[in-house]
């Protein structure tokens, strides 16, 4: 779609995030470049989510910057980084669960409301389970349907950049590969697209270039194959990427694909 | 029947006063207990419109509706913005909307004095209108219409437009709602807006329905907003529909069958017995509090 090959879509400089007296991120620095796909992997508490808060102006970066096509937009509130394609899909899907599943997505395209026919066809497109319940509350959906969701939703605000925070958190291994086909494909129509993953194994193969996180800290960089490669990586993150981890510990429960409870 | 239609007529004010104090707690789940004083000063402004300035009746209404809608700005932002992000916001914003209610009565007082204002004779269309054993008068069936309009208008709004979608999305879930790029802010500060309109619209048709305009006309029907959006259900605005006509029906039957002294003895016990049967309310759903 957008792909301009120069330059960075997303730069972030040098970021603190912190709570209190708790430094969450301390001096991220990562680049985004446009049409790429760029993985942030690092263990559960590595500060990740909280850069992606950052990027998106759900949390106040202490110091640091973030750069969208070059333009400051680190003072921005979320609703203005969303219009400007600075898209998130949540950690937890944040699915609204009372709603439709076509009023979720409706929402998707708040600041693309013109588009919203033609997003909605394309988003039936993708994920036809969506198209056949859409009247339903999206609460009904099983986990790996609410993912879809999640993601169906934040393509309709047709994001610039698409930030996507666990996407394969709590998901059965047959639906972990369902939720990376989509995010290739998503990346091959040219979308660029930052992935958030615990799943360090499965993020690497998919992306072009990685950044590992551990304490608040970027502590290793480089492209994908080379840290699939890495020794300290594969001893860090790789070795435990293939058992999957419990979903009900990472997330609190309540995930597993075909059970979700709906949430209230 | 005289009393059925009486009922109605009543209960149609009390819920659109409940309807106000509801949208705001079920979008934000905040109490705002400025609420009874926006009822008030918006029958005094309609008055003011009507009998000072004097507009004709149905000028009076609308510019009482848009006043509401401001006093509702004013209120989240002086009782209610500046306590947002504390972690004790909700009990906060209940303290400091009582005391802005306090300052809003006492503005009141100051202005208008502690007297009941009154139409002047003349005022309303007489005309009245008999059917079915019932006799109302036109005053009566506007008022009506009105009130429900405004409640139908209000529920097709939050089930039906982009904007209902947005109060929804930020009720269910205000971090999700950010996310998907809805400026959480202004819908609450639409929500309070609103609230406030119809709390307003209440007090207007409250004063045209009796014509007694009272600093102290808040008191009495605070009490009974609550009441009757906790029988109907915290954040249901169907059932603060259902429970503002239950409440009505109640009082105006208890009047005329057993006498005025057991009023509200008879529609209190009436919502306890309701909530001794079903807790969450009438149209409430069961609520599981994240901490």
């Amino acid at each position: 779609m957008t792909a301009e090959r120069a330059g960075a879509v997303l730069e972030v400089r040098d970021v603190h995030v912190s709570y209190g007296q708790i430094q969450a991120v301390r001096g991220v620095s990562l680049t985004v470049p446009s049409g790429s796909l760029v993985t942030l992997i690092g263990a559960n508490g590595a500060g990740k989510s909280s850069t992606l808060a950052a990027i998106c102006g759900l949390v106040r970066a202490k110091r640091g910057q973030v750069l969208v096509d070059g333009e400051d937009v680190t003072r921005w509130r979320s609703h203005r980084l969303v219009e400007a394609g600075v898209v998130q899909v949540p950690e937890g899907r944040e699915i609204l669960a009372t709603l439709t599943i076509e009023e979720n997505l409706q929402l998707g395209a708040w600041h693309q409301g013109r588009h919203l026919a033609e997003g909605l066809a394309d988003v039936f497109g993708r994920f036809p389970v969506l198209a056949d319940r859409r009247r339903l509350p999206a609460g009904t959906l099983s986990g790996g349907e609410q993912q879809m969701l999640a993601i169906g939703r934040a393509l309709l605000a047709r994001p610039r950049i698409l930030l996507m925070d666990e996407p394969s958190m709590g998901l059965a291994p047959m639906l972990v590969d369902e939720v990376f086909g989509v995010i290739e494909r998503i990346r091959a129509e040219g979308t660029t697209v930052l992935l958030v993953e615990q799943n360090a194994h499965r993020a690497l193969q998919a992306a072009d270039h990685g950044y590992v996180m551990e304490t608040g800290e970027v502590i290793l960089e480089g492209p994908a194959s080379e840290l699939l490669a890495n020794e300290r990586v594969v001893e860090a993150y790789l070795g435990e990427a293939f058992h999957e981890p419990d979903p009900a510990v990472s997330d609190g429960g309540g995930r597993f694909p075909d059970a979700a409870p709906p949430r209230c | 029947m005289q009393q059925l239609v009486n009922g109605i007529f009543l209960g149609s004010i009390y819920a659109l006063f409940a309807m106000g104090y509801t949208l705001v707690f079920g979008v934000l789940d905040l109490l705002n207990l400025a609420h009874q004083a926006v009822f008030m000063l918006g029958a005094f402004i309609g008055w003011l419109l009507a009998v000072e300035f004097g507009w004709p009746l149905w000028a009076a209404v609308i510019g009482a509706v848009a006043a509401g809608a401001i006093l509702g700005l004013l209120i989240e932002r002086i009782a209610f913005a500046p306590l947002r992000g504390r972690p004790d916001a909700h009990f906060a914003g209940l303290i400091s909307s009582i005391a802005l209610a306090i300052v809003m009565v006492a503005v009141a007082l100051g202005i208008f004095g502690p007297q009941t204002l009154r139409f002047p004779p003349g005022s309303f269309p007489s005309a009245r209108v008999s059917f079915a054993g019932a006799t109302v008068s036109v005053l009566q069936l506007v008022i009506l219409a009105v009130a429900v309009t405004m409640m139908l208008g209000l529920n097709w709004l939050v089930a039906s437009t982009r904007l209902g979608r947005a109060m929804r999305a930020v009720a269910e879930n205000p971090r999700a709602a950010r996310v998907l790029g809805i400026n959480v802010e202004r819908v609450t500060l639409i929500t309070f807006m609103l609230s406030s309109a119809l709390g307003s619209t209440a007090g207007i048709l409250f004063a045209l329905a009796f014509n007694s305009i009272r600093v102290e006309m808040g008191l009495a029907i605070e009490l009974k907003g609550l009441a009757v959006i906790i029988v109907g259900g915290m954040g249901s605005l169907p059932g603060a529909m259902l429970g503002g006509l239950l409440l009505g029906l109640a009082e105006v039957f208890s009047v005329a069958r057993i006498g005025s002294g057991w009023r509200d003895v008879v529609a209190f016990g009436l919502l306890f017995a309701i909530l001794l049967l079903r807790p969450h309310g009438l149209l409430g759903r069961k609520r599981v509090r994240e901490v």
